[in-house]
């Protein structure tokens, strides 16, 4: 089974999860680690709210899925299924490292297993473990600022984000592209002989919820062109309030 | 003239030539019995590879084997089955479609592999839906019941009755979820079956994994692992031409140890006989040297009397050859008769039963009866004494007739 | 009557070289045959029987503990406390080596691959002279320490995973508290193990770095141990349960029953074996006497007729078997000898190293002497082949001086 696109959507939520209050207006050049967590800040607030369309795109076939995302702290995530009607109510709960499926057809609430969390998420490029350990660049790397380029008016930080020796991460190293609103522009993630294996890329930068956001990335296999997974990003609110009560199990069964 | 000349020599010893006679014999019928075994032996290995569950043959989509994508399917798979069980009626024919789920028990969830069957074809390809330990196989085509392996069940903690929810990816990518009332359990003896699999009527299946009428593989199987290469032939012939892109794989592609198992065992097993054929041979090869010896006077006179030594070199050879056959042929009938016995009753020895029952087999080898299974053994045998009596004959050239006559 | 045996032996062998060719043959074909019993019963012994050794070095050792529950399903939750001052007392005294593990399924992944594996978390002390493991490494290092946070991971499992030495993989499994545990490790060793299943199977971490991981505290998940003789640890179970009566105590002919089985069955085939070839051997061995008692008639008539007594002339005749045999037992066995030396570094079939390894062997086979084999081929041939020269004896000594004496 290939191991695909971990970390993606903790790259996706970039976009889908900003908050309008994050330091957009820091000038300070402070170290690359600052940086990264201004970035994350950026997008992960309190909580959030937002709807996103994913296209997984193969050689032979393609597929949409309508997603809605609520995300409250660092700990905190639901992710619903709107569309297609057929997968409609599918949901998956994240807590902390611990995480659930729901399925409406079958009413029933199944706990992903340790050993399945390298899987694919809903047959999605995300893997569980891609959702479960999304906020881990901020304290799983160590961050070097390699480069600062201007892109389109706007100073760009390259930062190379080097694994620590006990982090669960398997990349020999990722490098980052981060604008000086804080918006991610790129994230690729490389071997441990240095060689790219997949590269996520911001293609739209719109204003979404109240804030720039990138509105449009797709994940792109180095070594296959032809598989990629694309995120939408449809409508975003930031700073919501959202009850506890939304990330428990009894919610994931029974939505309010 | 040389013939009865030989044949009358025979009989000047009796008893040491009926010792040799029963010394071939006994190899030949040794090896006799010990081939036709090994053979069916052979059989029962691949019956216990292949009717487990892979089948003789499978009909898969070109590039499944390497790499099982739910996509890479068969469409209108039970159709197909159905041409092919009209074209080549003596084969069972059975349609599976594969997939993976999480299964749940509720309080324990393992990543496992699902496969949807056919509940009327099934069971002429596989030895499972016979291996039922608790509750019973599926009610039908389309039953919402599944079916899982005896180590799964006590892992997972579920028996006959428990709800199994299965949550996994549909061939479309979408959710596939089902909860399904366990209607039995089996045992196959082999531990990936039994840990892993889980198994759904294929209509259940392709309803729950978006398969429309598609599936993964066609297996076939016929009534005799010997007609293996004609099944195969006449399954290929019957393939109509909208299978294009699927492709016909044997045994040997679907599980390449068995050979290498069976070529491994052939190997040893020959060692083992062609030391029995050289001890055998050391033994009777003193029979035809005394022959010789004691008869010098003998050939002295008639080569006095004018025969080549040529002459009566082939007498020698003659008479070994003589000697030999009357054992082999001794050999053979006695090797095929007990072989013949077993395979009515059936050949098994102490321990072989219990070892063969993990693998859901009757532990008892049906030994293979045919020519080649009666003639390989004993052929060996003969070359090989031939070569032994040469020496003895060759000595005869050495014999001048004056001495020799003296000699004794 | 010392010197009656002395003269017996001395007749006896100026008799046998009489022919020597007929000797040679007969000698020849009798340390043939013992020298196929010994080698055969080596290569058997180093199958069979080196599945015992194998899996004992591998994992199993000669006695395992747990907490109960473990065996049926190897999870973290079945987990139990280091072992206390009583159980350390006991297994101080009655095993030569025992080791604390961790033993928990896990998933190890790469860049590119994933792949289910079994982690085990270990003392590298406690593990030499009781695992595979300490001398398995071929590339890197051991492990150094029970807190080295270094994976030991199989060659082929490395390559299968894409990755290699010195890189580092994520290793997921489940906590104690049934969460997600996982961290990154570095390789710091590669191993070769067979069969292979262990070298794609297994990963090895130092155990306290593993319970770190699994926030298991103390708690481990298996204790294992060498006795001094793996057929006699009846008395040590025993004290091991009164030591430890919480736990499951199991020797490992009920972790392997199925090797106990395989075993039994070698000694059956061992038996057939040994049987068959000597029936062989003893052909030629009757053949070969009854020649030389034959040609001997007159001389053994004249014995008689000088008085002596026909026990004599059994004894001369035995006396010939003896020798003849302890020659052929003698060369036999030192070819065999010569044979199993030379294989010793083991004999390589990796040709068909898929077929061994779905038997579950190793593609390289290391003969295995046991003392019993190689004593028991050769009382067989000695015992079975003087009451075989009996028959022969007994017609020298038939003969009838004055009717012997007329036959020339």
């Amino acid at each position: 089974m290939h191991l695909k696109n971990r970390r993606i959507l903790g790259a996706a939520l970039f976009f889908v999860v900003c908050t309008a209050s994050a330091a957009t207006s820091s000038k300070a050049e402070v170290d690359a680690s600052a940086i990264v967590k201004a970035a994350i800040d950026y997008w992960r607030d309190t909580s959030s709210y937002s709807v996103a369309r994913m296209t997984i795109h193969r050689p032979d076939w393609e597929r949409q899925m309508t997603i809605r995302v609520w995300t409250r702290g660092e700990e905190q995530s639901l992710v619903r299924v709107v569309a297609p009607p057929k997968d409609a109510g599918n949901a998956t709960l994240l807590v902390g490292n611990e995480m659930w499926s729901y399925n409406p057809r079958i009413n029933r609430v199944v706990k992903i297993p340790s050993s399945m969390m390298n899987q694919s998420w809903m047959g999605s490029d995300f893997t569980n473990n891609d959702l479960a350990k999304a906020d881990d660049l901020l304290d799983q790397y160590t961050h070097t600022l390699l480069a600062t380029e201007v892109r389109d008016g706007h100073k760009v930080y390259v930062i190379e984000a080097r694994p620590k020796p006990e982090a669960p991460v398997v990349w020999g190293r990722e490098v980052v592209a981060i604008r000086d609103d804080w918006i991610l522009l790129e994230h690729a993630f490389y071997d441990q002989a240095d060689r790219l294996v997949k590269r996520l890329t911001t293609h739209d930068i719109a204003p979404l919820g109240g804030k720039l956001i990138a509105a449009r990335q797709r994940m792109q296999q180095a070594e296959s062109p032809e598989e990629w997974t694309e995120l939408r990003v449809l409508q975003a609110e930031f700073g919501v309030d959202i009850p506890a009560s939304t990330f428990t199990l009894a919610n994931l069964r029974n939505p309010r | 003239m040389l013939l009865q000349l030989a044949w009358r020599n025979l009989w000047r010893h009796r008893r040491r030539t009926w010792l040799t006679i029963a010394a071939i014999a006994f190899s030949a019928a040794l090896l006799v019995f010990m081939i036709t075994i090994q053979l069916g032996a052979y059989d029962m290995m691949l019956e216990s590879a292949l009717r487990t569950y892979t089948g003789q043959m499978q009909i898969q989509r070109a590039g499944y084997l390497d790499k099982p994508q739910m996509r890479t399917s068969i469409a209108a798979a039970q159709a197909l089955a159905e041409h092919l069980r009209a074209r080549v009626p003596e084969a069972s024919v059975a349609v599976r479609a594969n997939g993976f789920a999480l299964a749940s028990s509720g309080t324990r969830t393992y990543g496992v592999p699902v496969v949807g069957v056919e509940p009327e074809h099934e069971p002429g390809v596989s030895t499972i839906p016979a291996l039922i330990t608790a509750g019973s196989y599926f009610s039908g085509p389309a039953a919402q019941e599944a079916l899982i392996g005896a180590t799964l069940a006590r892992n997972l903690r579920v028996g006959v009755g428990d709800e199994l929810t299965l949550l996994g990816t549909g061939r479309d990518g979408s959710i596939a979820a089902a909860v399904l009332p366990i209607v039995g359990v089996f045992a196959s003896g082999n531990p990936e079956l039994d840990r892993n699999l889980v198994q759904l009527p294929l209509e259940t299946f392709q309803e729950i994994y978006a398969m429309g009428d598609h599936a993964h593989a066609i297996v076939v199987s016929g009534p005799s692992l010997d007609a293996i290469e004609r099944l195969e032939a006449r399954v290929a012939a019957a393939l109509p031409e909208s299978a294009d892109g699927l492709v016909l794989l044997d045994w040997e592609r679907l599980v390449p140890g068995v050979r290498q198992l069976i070529d491994a065992d052939m190997v040893q097993s020959w060692f083992v006989y062609v030391v029995l054929i050289v001890v055998v041979t050391f033994s009777i090869l003193n029979t035809f040297l005394m022959s010789v010896l004691e008869r010098t006077r003998e050939f002295g006179i008639m080569l006095a009397l004018g025969a080549t030594p040529l002459r009566i070199g082939a007498l020698v050879l003659l008479e070994s050859a003589l000697l030999t056959a009357i054992g082999l042929a001794i050999g053979v009938a006695l090797g095929g008769a007990i072989a013949g016995y077993f395979r009515v009753v059936g050949f098994t020895f102490p321990g072989m039963k219990e070892i063969y029952a993990q693998f859901g087999l009757p532990g008892v080898i049906t030994p293979q009866l045919s020519f080649a299974t009666l003639t390989l053994g004993p052929a060996v045998i003969f070359a090989f004494t031939l070569a032994a009596a040469l020496y003895p004959a060759l000595r005869i050239r050495r014999l001048r007739p004056v001495e020799a006559m003296r000699a004794a | 009557m010392s010197s009656t045996v002395r003269l017996l032996a001395v007749l006896a062998w100026r008799n046998l070289w009489r022919h020597p060719g007929r000797t040679g043959a007969i000698l020849f074909a009798l340390a043939l045959g013992v020298w196929s019993m010994v080698s055969l019963a080596g290569l058997t012994r180093g199958v069979l029987e080196g599945q015992p050794e194998r899996a004992i070095a591998n994992l199993t050792g000669h006695v395992q503990i747990h907490a109960p529950g473990y065996r049926d399903d190897p999870v973290v939750e079945h987990s139990m406390p280091p072992p206390g001052p009583e159980l350390r007392a006991v297994l101080a005294a009655g095993a030569l080596a025992w080791a604390a593990r961790v033993r928990v399924p896990a998933i190890v992944v790469s860049e590119r691959e994933s792949a289910a594996v079994t982690l085990v978390g270990i003392d590298p002390a406690q593990e030499r002279g009781l695992s595979f493991i300490p001398g398995a490494v071929v590339a890197g290092r051991y492990l150094e320490s029970v807190d080295d946070a270094g994976l030991l991971i199989g060659r082929k499992l490395a390559e299968r995973l894409e990755t290699r030495l010195g890189w580092r993989v994520v290793v997921m499994s489940e906590g104690a508290d049934n969460e997600l545990a996982d961290r990154g490790f570095r390789i710091v060793g590669l191993f070769d193990a067979e069969p292979e299943a262990i070298e794609t199977g297994y990963v090895f971490v130092g155990r306290r770095a593993a319970q770190r991981m699994l926030r298991l505290g103390e708690r481990i998940s298996e204790i294992a141990l060498v006795a001094p003789e793996r057929d006699r640890i009846d008395s040590l179970l025993e004290r091991l349960r009164a030591a430890a009566p919480d736990l499951d105590v199991r020797p490992w002919t009920e972790i392997e029953p199925l090797l106990v089985l395989t075993e039994e069955l070698s000694n059956v085939v061992l038996v057939i074996w040994y049987l068959i070839v000597f029936t062989a051997m003893s052909f030629g061995l009757v053949n070969t006497l009854l020649m030389a008692v034959f040609e001997r008639t007159r001389e053994f008539g004249l014995f008689q007729a000088l008085g002596m007594r026909p026990r004599l002339i059994v004894g001369q005749v035995l006396g010939e078997s003896v020798i003849l045999i302890a020659l052929g037992l003698a060369l036999g066995n030192a070819a065999a000898a010569l044979t199993l030396r030379w294989l010793e570094s083991g004999l390589d079939l990796s040709a068909f190293a898929e077929g061994f390894e779905m038997a579950g062997y190793s593609p390289v086979l290391y003969p295995e002497v046991a003392a019993g084999d190689v004593l028991a081929a050769n009382l067989l041939v000695l015992v079975l082949g003087l009451i075989a020269s009996l028959y022969p004896a007994w017609r020298a000594a038939r003969h009838v001086p004055v009717r012997a004496l007329a036959r020339t």
